[in-house]
């Protein structure tokens, strides 16, 4: 069996495949890629129509192919790419043997980025996904240095298509106003779109914590609310004034205010926002958001 | 906030959460009506689910439907549950149709499994035995999953056995820890940071990743308590 073997594994690499919609009714959010956008396009280059793929982090991977060959599908933000030392433009589709090396390090942009495969990773589904939540404790545990992946063949596979780039842009994250957006003073939402956040050096699967150089919530009121259903991109500020949006592996509940949700069709770029980039929020119509996420999926 | 809302007595409101979920929200506040409500109307909708909606998912005092931004909008699929909700009959039928399971629970309380009894039960100014006779009383409402796998809130217990929150949370505590807070008692089924009360520990485990489905009680369910020797 095809099987790969890693010697290096940035923190926090996991498994993702598309999650577990549905199963919030047993308080376990969906988890799932943090660029969807990135994972499906891997899959796509491989023609799986559905799977999973390593979640890398910053820091990338590496990887020595056991047993060959496998086609690799390399995604998401912008990595450094070698294979035996020799340099490769990222993103990539390669077809890998027996013996080779790669080495993923960090490259100019992007927190998040995947490596599928054109054989199944061999973990077992748990509720129907290979998909690990770390808030749950559920699938496979954290990826580390020394684990050995095998591949089986996939069983239904589609011609390949190279699904065109993300649209670029570093303009706002475009949000809807939150559950809780009128417990804030009006002052409170004109400077949540009026003034500038920055992204923390706190970030996971979880949440991205905010600076907020301006202060914007350090005036929030502390609410005592009824713990109520969250989203991924939910924009929660916590009790000291901190604002973090909650990303795949969200509490399924909270009782934080949340002043906004972040559009899907934003929330892959939000993902891969590096700690020290400044942002801006701006608001759209429900309408609006709709029609951005069908055009997201239809790219 | 709506007037009525904090009844649970309302209309209730229908909320956008971002752009492919829509909350039916029966309360801004917990109270026993919007509870009751937001379990019968959710169990309406699993028996036959809304065109386009991909999830249901009952919280304390409402549900959120999540549903296919391809399928249906928000407008459209708003129009529908308002429909619904405008048959107010139907969800106590629904509910008196459908069978509700009973549940017994065996706790060990206080010592170690429960390093909060003593403090609750002088709170309320009463003995820990009579403290654990009066939690036990009556049978309790699983009134939501949420939080945590498995976690389940039950309630409600009479005003005289309500108490706040501790002011300060704690690490981890083990899976089976039985908690009190706010005039319930919820039931952690993995181990989770909380700030509410440790008052015992059971073996039951309402989580696990290999069955189908993985949690046994369900809101709706009844739950009876009991003490086992310490």
């Amino acid at each position: 069996m095809t099987a790969i073997h890693l010697t290096r594994v940035s923190p926090s690499t996991t498994i993702q495949d598309r999650g577990r919609p549905g199963a919030l009714q047993y308080g376990i959010s969906a988890s799932g890629p943090m660029d969807r956008g990135a994972f499906e396009r891997a899959l796509a280059r491989l023609g799986r129509p559905s799977g999973e793929a390593i979640e890398i982090t910053r820091a990338g991977i590496a990887f020595e192919v056991e047993e060959g060959p496998a086609e690799t599908a390399f995604e998401g933000g912008a990595f450094s790419l070698e294979v035996n030392g020799a340099l490769h433009p990222w993103p990539a589709l390669l077809r890998l043997g027996s013996g080779d090396k790669v080495a993923v390090t960090p490259g100019p942009h992007g927190n998040y980025g995947y490596v599928a495969f054109d054989g199944v990773i061999d973990v077992p589904r748990v509720l129907g996904s290979r998909a690990t939540n770390l808030v749950a404790g559920i699938g496979r545990s954290v990826l580390q240095a020394g684990d050995r992946l095998s591949l089986r063949p996939v069983v239904s596979q589609a011609a390949p298509v190279d699904l065109p780039p993300p649209a670029s842009g570093d303009g706002p994250i475009r949000f809807l106003w939150g559950l809780h957006a009128d417990l804030f003073a009006s002052e409170i939402r004109q400077a949540f779109v009026a003034r500038h956040f920055v992204i923390s050096t706190r970030l996971d699967r979880m949440g991205v914590r905010l600076g907020d150089p301006a202060g914007v919530f350090s005036v929030a009121p502390s609410l005592s609310l009824v713990s109520d259903a969250i989203v991924p991109g939910d924009v929660q500020i916590l009790g000291d004034g901190t604002p973090i949006v909650l990303m795949r592996d969200h509490q399924p509940t909270g009782g934080y205010p949340r002043i906004a949700t972040v559009i899907s069709a934003d929330l892959d770029r939000f993902a891969q926002l590096r700690p020290g980039t400044e942002l801006a929020f701006a608001p759209v119509s429900l309408h609006n958001a709709r029609q951005l996420y069908l055009s997201s999926r239809a790219r | 906030m709506a007037v009525g809302e904090q009844s649970g007595t309302a209309l209730p409101l229908l909320l956008p959460l971002g752009d492919y979920g829509l909350l039916v929200r029966f309360g801004a506040v917990l109270s026993d009506a919007a509870n009751r409500r937001t379990i019968a109307f959710s169990r309406r909708l699993r028996l036959a689910p809304p065109e386009g909606v991909t999830e249901i998912a009952p919280n304390l005092v409402s549900v959120l439907l999540k549903y296919d931004p391809v399928r249906i909008d928000f407008e459209r699929l708003a129009g529908q549950v308002r429909l619904l909700l405008s048959d107010v009959d139907a969800d106590a039928d629904v509910d008196a149709r459908l069978p509700r399971m009973q549940h017994q629970i065996a706790i060990t309380f206080g010592g170690s499994a429960g390093p909060d009894l003593v403090t609750v039960a002088e709170a309320l100014r009463l003995t820990p035995a009579a403290f654990i006779a009066a939690h036990n009383a009556a049978p309790l409402r699983v009134l939501a999953t949420g939080f945590a796998p498995g976690f389940v809130y039950c309630g409600f217990h009479p005003e005289a056995l309500r108490l706040p929150r501790r002011t300060s949370v704690r690490p981890p505590v083990a899976p089976g820890s039985v908690l009190f807070a706010a005039g319930q008692t919820a039931i952690a089924s993995t181990a989770i940071p909380t700030g509410w009360h440790v008052i015992g520990r059971t073996e039951f485990r309402n989580f696990d990743a290999s069955a189908d489905p993985p949690t046994q009680l369900r809101e709706g369910d009844t739950v009876i308590f009991t003490a086992l020797p310490s």
